[in-house]
């Protein structure tokens, strides 16, 4: 653990002592954005958790825009006019490098490492470039965990209908159909989850992987649900971002996302095998309407990079998808305009039979993944030409649709994983 | 006349005799050592050929991609049969070895030391062969699916050039293992690598300027702009 300590970080935790609540940010070249959520974090945990001793904690990857200096700069916990009463203790705060592969994962750890050392019974994490943050995201994050006894709290938003597409059309539908619950936002990037969570996530030697990336959403979910922790949501109203994302590649944050998918997918065999319907997660806070900035999508750019995909990369999916699959999806795509559409049933076998292919290694795992962002924009365009007449309700009812698709169709990736296992196990040389 | 019927017919003869004495029966043992050879490689080749079907050979390479290549070379009939050619042909090389060592005349023993001599550039050559295949396979492959996902039109032509390129390299390299001319190759490869590097250079500085400006722009532009307008977590 020593590693993941500096010395100034350790002797500052020595001085603090213990905590009550940690709340982490990653950051990366956010100076532009990270003083706002300093700032709600600080006056949610001043209004909300006066009586508790809590740390706010950055965990930074090397920024050169002054991020750091901006942390511990930002006002905030006093502001007379959001607080009832004034706090038992200020809430310190910390920023530090983190150690380890650059990515979101790792800077994770540090503030898992950090929690642990603290002796924290509650952490919540939120991204340094949010604009829609207000101290009662602190709240409805935290509280659950602090006075209901729960794990882990995800975030539930409201979203543009065309915003998270990864989330909507592949990672929230399996995570309801592998494991059993209803989480709608399983890689939102904001949670509460309790010090021993956070100190079971640190016990995980997983920080050489994807998990040290993007793929850190989908693995606190997938592993506090597979694993028996309570877990609920919080409804935290819309999710605004900053429009720039260092870092965010399509194609890098789709593999590392997909593949940390994938390998919890081998780890909890055991756990998804036996799940057979899904259940609601707990709600908190109060659902209110919001309006959602408008977004546009270039539909023709996407159903050309599946063409393209279906066409340059045969020989690639030759080897991992079967061949009625292919077929069908060669039928499909190249179809033009908006008659482009790509059905549930077809998308939903394929991303199975992918994700047995990359458990039994057909085929080398990053050209797999790689492989699949032609078909995964193909996928998105369809849904958008789908729904561009649709309201919010109907969007919802039309990815309860597709959840409802992945679950039937679970018998057929029960039978490939099966049968590809079999066939391994006969495969082995005498 | 006795003498000279001697020395133009009994001598010679009995000279002739002598030496078949000594050929002859190193011939029959070559012979022999070569019937007795080809039939161990024709066993061998049925043996492996079976034990390689008994263990699945066929599905496991099927896996690596390397089947389809076997498949155009259209000389084996599958992975199974390339092994159990392969392991003939070391038979009969060690059986002709074994005759020519079995011959003891000073041309084919020195033939054959050379040939050991020869064998560790021969293995090196087949491994750099062999990982010139593989590692070719993989970058041409990684190339492709960055060409695709950045939808570049011409991602197929990318790809094969990059496998040509590593093959080539590999080639000369096992070339070189091999003492085939390997100055000669060397200096081509690298005037013909320079010469497509600077031809591509100049296509793209010169030929298709703007080209070039518009694309960097609208990479620009566009990584911007998507990243304004849509988030896929």
């Amino acid at each position: 653990m020593d590693e993941l300590f500096p010395a100034e970080l350790k002797s500052r935790l020595d001085q603090i002592g213990e905590a009550d609540i940690i709340v982490g940010i990653p950051s990366y070249n956010n100076a532009r954005t990270i003083g706002h959520v300093v700032r709600a974090v600080s006056v949610g945990l001043a209004k909300y958790f006066p009586a508790q001793r809590s740390v706010i904690m950055n965990s930074d990857g090397g920024s050169r825009d002054k991020t750091q200096e901006v942390v511990m700069q930002a006002e905030g916990g006093a502001d007379d006019l959001l607080l009832v009463s004034h706090p038992v203790h200020a809430s310190y705060r910390i920023s530090t490098p983190y150690h380890g592969i650059p990515g979101k994962g790792s800077a994770f750890r540090a503030i898992f490492a950090v929690a642990d050392y603290l002796h924290a019974k509650a952490c919540v994490v939120v991204d340094s470039d949010l604009r829609s943050i207000t101290p009662a995201w602190v709240e409805l994050l935290a509280r659950p965990v602090l006075e209901h006894g729960y794990d882990y709290i995800a975030p539930y938003y409201q979203r543009h209908k065309y915003d998270g597409t990864i989330t909507n059309g592949i990672i929230y539908p399996m995570t309801r159909t592998l494991y059993g619950k209803s989480v709608r936002q399983p890689i939102g990037g904001e949670f509460g989850f309790s010090g021993s969570l956070a100190r079971r996530y640190l016990e995980k030697d997983v920080w050489d992987t994807d998990v040290a990336r993007f793929g850190i959403d989908i693995w606190m979910t997938v592993t506090a649900i597979a694993e028996g922790f309570r877990v609920g949501q919080a409804y935290l109203g819309a999710k605004i971002h900053d429009a720039k994302d260092p870092g965010a590649d399509l194609t890098s944050m789709f593999r590392q996302v997909v593949g940390s998918f994938f390998s919890l997918m081998e780890i909890y065999e055991n756990v998804w095998k036996k799940v057979t319907s899904h259940e609601a997660v707990p709600m908190f806070g109060f659902p209110f309407e919001v309006g959602v900035e408008p977004l546009s999508v270039n539909t023709d750019r996407m159903v050309h990079a599946a063409q393209q995909g279906i066409s340059d990369l045969r020989e690639i999916y030759s080897a991992f998808l079967s061949p009625k699959t292919l077929a069908d999806l060669t039928s499909f795509v190249h179809r033009n305009g908006q008659g482009f559409h790509l059905p549930d049933e077809l998308w939903v076998q394929m991303i199975y039979e992918a994700a047995t292919a990359y458990r039994y290694r057909r085929i080398d795992r990053d050209h797999l993944l790689q492989s699949l962002v032609p078909l995964y924009l193909g996928r998105t365009a369809s849904f958008v030409l789908e729904v561009t007449e649709s309201n919010a309700t109907q969007v919802e009812e039309r990815i309860e649709k597709l959840g409802q698709v992945f679950e039937a169709e679970k018998p057929y990736l029960t039978q490939q994983w099966d049968a590809a296992g079999k066939e391994r196990l006969h495969a082995q040389p005498v | 006349m006795r003498s000279l019927f001697d020395r133009m017919f009994v001598e010679p003869f009995n000279r002739l005799a002598d030496q078949s004495a000594h050929v002859v029966p190193v011939l029959i043992m070559v012979l022999v050592t070569l019937i007795i050879g080809g039939f161990l490689a024709f066993v061998a080749r049925f043996l492996t050929y079976r034990l390689l079907q008994l263990a699945q050979f066929d599905r496991l390479v099927q896996r690596t991609g390397f089947s389809s290549m076997i498949d155009r070379t259209g000389v084996f009939r599958s992975p199974a049969d390339l092994g159990a050619r392969f392991v003939q042909a070391l038979v009969w090389l060690f059986t002709v070895l074994f005759a020519l060592n079995a011959a003891d005349t000073p041309a084919s023993v020195e033939l054959v030391r050379r040939f050991v001599d020869y064998i560790p550039n021969l293995i090196a050559a087949g491994l750099v062969l062999l990982l010139g295949v593989a590692v070719s396979r993989m970058i041409s492959r990684s190339a492709l699916l960055a060409a695709v996902n950045a939808q570049w039109p011409a991602a197929r032509m990318i790809a094969g050039g990059v496998r040509v390129l590593v093959m080539t390299l590999a080639i000369v390299i096992a070339l070189e293992q091999l003492h085939i001319g390997s100055l000669p190759l060397l200096v081509a490869f690298a005037i013909v690598f320079a010469g497509i590097v600077f031809a591509l250079a100049l296509a793209f500085g010169l030929g298709a300027r703007d080209m070039a400006r518009q694309w960097l722009e609208a990479k620009v532009r566009t990584s911007v702009a998507e990243e304004e307008v849509f988030r896929h977590l």
